[in-house]
């Protein structure tokens, strides 16, 4: 058990001190308000300057467009990420599915891709989710049809968060209606700039820009496919696993322990806002709110959710993550009054607009990456080890109604 | 505070604390069924599992060598207090083990009292509130432990002293069946331990390891309760389908578990920053005990209301872990208090200056560690 502050030799102090100037030199206010304005979760000329550094796969080695850093420095970097903010949904995208790309993409792909990964030309972003499917992406409708050396598909994907700026989407189609949901389907990785895709914005209340994707017969070369034919759910399963937290528990020790842990740093920032707020308001009594234990009791409450969140490991601190944002938003908008839901900018909003935007960015990640429903459901499973639900559209029916049907 | 900060965040134990862990699970698990737990109401104490406990080290393993003990550190402690917790052990172990650790190597300690103590022969209990500070005196309390004990250490003005009794005055029974009593701090026979900076050091420190020590056996506590609801819905059948296969049943369930898993967390690493970086523990300590209590008072409630009418009679198990949940968080006050506490420590590094101003008029021992 450690959680000291990690020690710093020379070296990893100076590389600190040049991750920081970069950070100065290349975050600027220009970059923050135009993510503010677009909700890109994406720039791309910070992109290829942190590529450039070798900073996009930190890890990689330099022949292999990476900087070669240890884990200290690549958690120092990744930190100071954060602390910039640097708009950084498209490099979470990108990483997840490199996972996939790495062990099922053929040789000449996997050749073809990854330096371009490195230098941040690259970016992969997921094509899971379909208008009338939600969470349960495995009853994707999305075809894949096979036609020579080639597929033909047909469908569309929402929620394609990054799409305008990725070249490739990570699909998850059905090539086989008649097998059990969970076996018809195959992975591709496919062009973004292909013939009949096309990308349409959605905005949410959140401030982000997400994607529906339409693909109307888009042809791939085979070469695009990740994995065996119908041999998709086992192909996504180590970026899924990834993004669910599973087997996070324990892991390395420089690691965040919890995947809300992103989510928390939003509702942080909020805190210090509210903090800001209750040192520096007169009340019409001349007191100030930080004077006030119901102030400090509510104060209180919002920044203990997030401590929990922040130690809450594995599938479990997704939920907790989400939820200690959505609530404790809630609460600190509450708290400070009328003038929390001033704009930023509009006279006698808050230092940064931070808890206005907490409240409503917050909404977004109880469903993302599997609502935090899907999560109980594999919490109930696969922790507590309850029995699985027996629904009419579950795989387990659907094979035994094959039976009947053979029978 | 620096939320970027580049830390460890490694929760892994070492061979010598799973050692630990492991030998008071089996002890537990051998020695206390849920027969023994009713067979000790309404007292809470079972002195021949008390007597064991002693054998195994447990009542010395906190105190240092010096002083007859094993040198363990807190985090040692909170694997001990969790695994008594989950069987709902009537023993005083986080009383005991935090005052004696304030106790022991105190310049007034007498050496007969911290051998009597470190070899279990006498309880030591500890006084949640001081007897007396500036402008309120608090001389009548209700002290943990303090039924079975003839002994309690407490804060005096600047003065920690232990106070005195011939016999443990008589049990007030109690929803959690815990050896709870009326002390008059004020009168029998006591004697000074330290004074000025150090007491109140002392003190504080006693009152934020009974904290953690409790919060881990309330973690205990709720993971045990939530295993009979689990097992319950695994088996239990309606509409010809397991109760735990429901969204009904198993959602609750899985709040129960994240809240665990997190409370877990959160008391071990207050409990690593308490021994090695106490600005630090000041923020965590409130939150990880409030935590665990929110979390104890919720996982007990919705493991035995998912038993439905079963959960709610006394012969099932669920019922004592209910009354408990409650019965072990309240014992130091109300919770709120911690969670103002966090504030404080928030408010204190936000501000250094207007944070030292504005907390220092309501400033209470709640906030420990600091």
């Amino acid at each position: 058990m450690d959680f000291s502050r990690v020690p710093l030799d020379a070296g990893e102090q100076e590389f600190l001190d040049e991750v920081r100037s970069f950070m100065t030199e290349h975050v600027t206010d220009e970059v923050l308000e135009e993510e503010r304005r677009t909700g890109s979760g994406f720039n791309e000329r910070l992109h290829l300057a942190l590529a450039e550094r070798g900073w996009v796969m930190p890890t990689w080695p330099p022949e292999r467009g990476g900087a070669g850093l240890d884990p200290v420095r690549a958690r120092i970097l990744e930190l100071e990420m954060r602390r910039a903010g640097v708009p950084s949904i498209t490099q979470g995208t990108t990483r997840l599915v490199l996972v996939a790309v790495e062990k099922f993409g053929r040789p000449d792909l996997t050749a073809e891709l990854l330096p371009g990964v490195a230098a941040g030309t690259v970016r992969f972003c997921l094509g899971y989710t379909e208008p009338d499917g939600g969470s349960d992406i495995a009853a994707a409708k999305t075809r894949a049809v096979r036609d020579g050396d080639e597929w033909v598909i047909n469908g569309s994907k929402i929620f394609t968060t990054g799409a305008q700026n990725c070249q490739y989407a990570f699909l998850i189609t059905r090539t086989d209606p008649e097998l059990p949901k969970h076996r018809g389907l195959t992975m591709f990785l496919v062009p973004l700039a292909s013939r009949g895709v096309e990308i349409q914005a959605i905005r949410t209340y959140g401030g982000e820009r997400t994607n529906i994707v339409y693909y109307s017969d888009v042809r791939i070369s085979d070469r695009y496919r990740l994995g065996g034919v119908n041999d998709g759910w086992s192909v996504l399963h180590g970026p899924l696993d990834e993004e669910h937290g599973v087997g996070r528990e324990g892991s390395a020790k420089l690691a965040d322990l919890a995947i809300g842990t992103s989510f928390l740093q939003t509702l942080g920032r909020a805190i210090d806002s509210a903090l800001a707020w209750a040192f520096t308001t007169t009340r019409a009594d001349g007191s100030r709110p930080i004077d006030d234990r119901m102030v400090r009791y509510r104060l209180g409450a919002v920044a203990m959710h997030m401590e929990a969140g922040l130690v809450t490991p594995g599938p479990m601190g997704r939920v907790k993550g989400s939820d200690a944002l959505v609530r404790g938003a809630a609460d600190l908008m509450d708290l400070i009054g009328p003038s929390s839901l001033l704009s930023e900018g509009s006279p006698g909003a808050d230092s940064n607009g931070a808890i206005e935007y907490a409240h409503r960015f917050a909404q977004g990640t109880a469903t993302y990456g599997g609502t935090v429903e899907v999560f109980h459901g594999i919490i109930a499973q696969h922790v507590l080890g309850l029995p699985r639900p027996s629904y009419p559209g579950s795989k387990t029916l659907v094979s035994r109604k094959r039976e009947q049907a053979a029978a | 505070m620096d939320r970027f900060e580049l830390r460890y965040a490694d929760y892994s134990l070492s061979g010598d604390q799973e050692a630990v862990r492991d030998a008071f699970h089996e002890f537990f698990a051998k020695e206390c069924p849920a027969e023994r737990v009713r067979a000790a109401e309404p007292l809470g104490y079972d002195e021949r599992l008390w007597r064991q406990l002693a054998d195994m080290g447990g009542a010395s393993m906190g105190l240092p060598e010096s002083a007859g003990g094993g040198g363990a550190g807190l985090v040692d402690l909170l694997l001990v207090a969790e695994e008594a917790g989950a069987v709902l052990a009537p023993v005083p172990f986080a009383e005991h083990a935090a005052a004696s650790r304030a106790l022991a190597g105190s310049p007034g300690a007498p050496a007969e009292l911290v051998t009597d103590v470190a070899e279990g022969r006498q309880v030591l209990a500890l006084a949640m509130e001081p007897i007396g500070a500036a402008g309120h005196q608090l001389v009548r309390q209700l002290v943990p432990g303090g039924a079975v004990a003839r002994s309690v250490l407490a804060l005096d003005g600047d003065t920690l002293v232990v106070v005195h009794a011939d016999e443990p005055p008589p049990l007030a029974p109690n929803q959690g069946s815990t050896p709870l009593a009326w002390w008059d701090l004020g009168g029998g026979r006591r004697q000074d331990l330290a004074s000025g900076p150090e007491a109140l050091a002392r003190y504080r420190v006693a009152r934020a390891e009974w904290k953690l020590l409790t919060a881990a056996a309330l973690v205990g506590l709720t993971e045990r309760a939530l295993g009979i609801a689990v097992e319950f819905a695994r088996t239990r059948e309606t509409m010809g389908v397991p109760i735990g296969s429901l969204q009904g049943v198993a959602f609750p369930l899985a709040d129960v578990a994240i809240g665990i898993s997190g409370a877990r967390n959160l008391v071990w690493r207050a409990g690593w920053m308490l021994e090695h970086e106490p600005s630090e523990a000041r923020r965590l300590v409130p939150a990880a005990f409030a935590y665990a209590a929110q979390v104890a008072t919720h996982g007990a409630t919705t493991s035995a209301h998912m038993q439905g009418g079963l959960g709610f009679t006394v012969e099932a198990d669920a019922s004592l872990y209910f009354l408990r949940a409650k019965g072990w968080s309240l014992l130091a006050g109300d919770p709120a208090e911690d969670v103002i506490a966090v504030a404080d420590a928030l408010a204190a590094d936000a501000d250094a200056t207007a944070g030292a101003d504005a907390i220092a008029g309501t400033e209470t021992l709640a906030a420990a560690g600091g």
